[in-house]
């Protein structure tokens, strides 16, 4: 009886060990990762409006139906990269993710920015050279050190109605976004 | 013999089990609970925990940042009874202080079950409140007062209420968190 209490004792200790071997391998395992759905998007240093949340159909990035979306993946291997535009008067936010799908750096209209969004990525390197005055920037720029280089800013937009939604998506597309300032 | 086949099957479903439910349930491992709703609540921040991170790669979705806001879901009642299209649902009570909130329904693979050409999503900027300030939201297939909103097809959903700008994701303790309860109203 020991015997046999003893050999399940040694399963569910074993059975511990495969549980937190799958919870570390799961992310690097994934096939289909958030990375692999951003390339498919083509919104290398351009900013690509994610389509519009329908009922009844599929929702791969699981956004909310309330607000759009701008996407666009950066390389700071190309040099800083710069996000810059004017957003509508209305609730939006920002956030940086990296390869891995972890977010970064994020932000809200809320954080004193208003209406300007004006921002500089730099990887550790940039950084130093900024702190150097090597590198130029525009005035009021808002500086984020990303520890990676391979990157995704996703810019939400929130309309405070449906009928001015097509407007806003507009002013949403006229960010700019890539390695120019 | 048979004790290694039986600390073999011991090992294997201790293993897969306790992972798969602690990436659906989650309760154990690092949910924020309050009453049926359930979120992630470091989903956006810069170094999640490995639980977080293997539900992130599992989800693969664009999760909110920790400034931007935090999102719950509910897949039963405050009773605890699963959420089932047959019914209609009251959801009372009080949000988390948030510039604003969402709130949809989807189904088991995140497909948005709202009528298709009506509102996808019921938004906290364009509801009818009480005077002190609380909700009333009615969801289901059967015609409602006040906020409705209205889904289509049968079989279990869940509720995803999505609070941006929020003060729950900066440190306020489950406790604090008061969340408005789903209540049962008459099925079909």
């Amino acid at each position: 009886m020991t015997r046999t209490l003893l050999w399940l004792l040694a399963g569910a200790v074993l059975g511990g060990i495969i549980h937190i071997a799958v919870i570390l391998t799961l992310p690097a395992l994934a096939d289909r990762t958030i990375w692999t759905r951003v390339e498919g998007l083509q919104a290398r240093n351009k900013i690509v409006l994610l389509p519009d949340v329908k009922p009844g159909e599929a929702n791969p990035f699981s956004l909310d139906p309330a607000l759009s979306y701008g996407l666009c993946q950066l390389d700071l291997a190309e040099g800083p990269a710069f996000v810059n535009g004017i957003m509508p008067d209305a609730f939006w936010s920002m956030a940086i993710f990296n390869r891995a799908g972890t977010i970064v750096y994020s932000t809200t209209n809320r954080d004193g920015i208003g209406r300007t969004l004006q921002l500089g990525i730099f990887n550790a390197n940039q950084t130093r050279l900024l702190a150097q005055q090597q590198i130029d920037i525009a005035e009021g720029l808002l500086i984020v050190e990303a520890p990676s280089d391979q990157l995704f800013v996703v810019v939400r937009l929130a309309p405070p109605h449906q009928a001015v939604r097509a407007r806003f998506e507009t002013e949403l597309s006229k960010i700019t976004c890539g390695p120019k300032q | 013999m048979f004790h290694l086949l039986a600390m073999i099957v011991v090992a294997l479903s201790v293993g897969f089990g306790l992972s798969w439910y602690a990436l659906t349930d989650g309760r154990l491992f690092g949910v924020l609970q309050a009453g049926p709703w359930a979120a992630w609540p470091d989903v956006g921040s810069a170094e999640p925990n490995p639980y977080t991170r293997a539900h992130l790669a599992r989800v693969a979705g664009l999760q909110l940042g920790i400034g931007e806001g935090l999102q719950f879901t509910a897949a039963a009642d405050s009773d605890g009874m699963p959420l089932t299209r047959d019914c209609t649902y009251r959801i009372q009570g009080k949000t988390p202080v948030a510039a604003f909130w969402t709130l949809s329904a989807i189904g088991p693979s995140g497909v948005n079950l709202a009528r298709p050409d009506g509102t996808a999503t019921i938004r906290s900027t364009a509801i009818a409140r009480s005077n002190d300030g609380a909700i009333v939201l009615y969801v289901g297939k059967r015609l409602a007062p006040l906020n409705w909103l209205e889904l289509t097809g049968n079989g279990p959903f869940s509720l995803v209420l999505t609070l941006y700008d929020t003060v729950v994701s900066s440190g306020i303790s489950s406790a604090q968190t008061t969340m408005p309860a789903i209540i049962k109203e008459e099925c079909l």
